[in-house]
């Protein structure tokens, strides 16, 4: 479902280092309370512990900012 | 930002698949998968959220395909004997075609990983009907739906595995499942499910 006015919607993804469940928590205000973040999920499964992001814009730097601010790494996985 | 490829998304779906078939659902990780695609760890997760979205993506895909073959030319309305031989040529040349997706299916099926709500209800459908239709004019008894599976369609697929496998038990030569097997089976199934 697509919400934003726009209906356009950008897929990043990024490496990071959350690897627990109570990192996840932590998170999730900050990234929900994000109006320009549609959808995330963080693939607790995955060595690079991947973040992904459903946005409304293609830009990754604001969401490593937000992320690092909240104490982990964060870099987007390039090709 | 990247664009949503077709032909990298099929290339993705079909070794998925693979590895799960090989190597179980544990075999199958983002970076394995994305070394055996020829893709990025970044492109997989363009079009899956993780694993297990992967995997239900998967299933419902394969399942419609196998859906659509099935229902090829199959009336439910038909007389039993008629419909189920129908039902078998279908899912055998279905299965010969796609036995990685046979064999997947089969996998994830039984996982927790499946909600029985997504299976497609107009499959679910015209084989209730059909043998709903086929009770009422005793063409065939009432049982059971997994004794009448199990009589049905069980038999079939074994079958199908040994062909597949070009063996059958120890010892024996390749086994070849032709017309004329397929009939006699056939035949057999359906003298154990009449009145």
């Amino acid at each position: 479902m697509k919400t934003n006015a726009t209906n356009e919607e950008f897929v990043l993804v990024f490496r990071t280092n959350i690897h627990r469940k109570k990192d996840v928590k932590s998170l999730t205000p900050l990234l929900n309370g994000c109006s320009e973040i549609i959808k995330w999920n963080i693939d607790l499964a995955d060595c690079d512990n991947v973040l992904r992001i459903e946005a409304t814009h293609p830009n990754h730097e604001p969401v490593i900012h937000l992320v690092k601010k909240a104490g982990y790494n964060c870099e987007e996985l390039t090709d | 930002m990247r664009t949503r490829d077709i032909n990298k998304e099929t290339i993705i779906r079909e070794k998925a698949i693979e590895m799960i078939v090989d190597h179980g659902f544990e075999g199958l990780s983002m970076h394995k998968l994305a070394k055996a695609a020829g893709v990025s760890v970044a492109t997989i997760y363009i079009y899956f959220k993780d694993r297990e979205d992967l995997i239900q993506q998967l299933y419902a895909e394969e399942m419609q395909k196998m859906v659509e073959a099935t229902l090829r030319d199959f009336d439910p309305e038909s007389h039993f004997d008629e419909g189920l031989k129908v039902q078998w040529l279908n899912r055998m040349n279905y299965c010969f075609e796609n036995p990685y997706s046979m064999f997947f299916t089969e996998q994830v099926k039984h996982s927790p990983l499946v909600d029985r709500s997504n299976i497609d209800t107009r499959f679910l459908n015209a084989m209730h009907r059909f043998v709903h239709r086929a009770i009422e004019r005793n063409e065939i008894i009432p049982l059971p739906v997994e004794i009448y599976w199990s009589i049905a369609f069980a038999p079939l697929y074994q079958l199908v595995k040994f062909h597949i496998a070009k063996s059958s038990m120890p010892g024996r030569p390749p086994f070849n499942l032709d017309e004329s097997k397929i009939n006699l089976a056939l035949s057999l199934v359906i003298k154990a499910l009449k009145p």
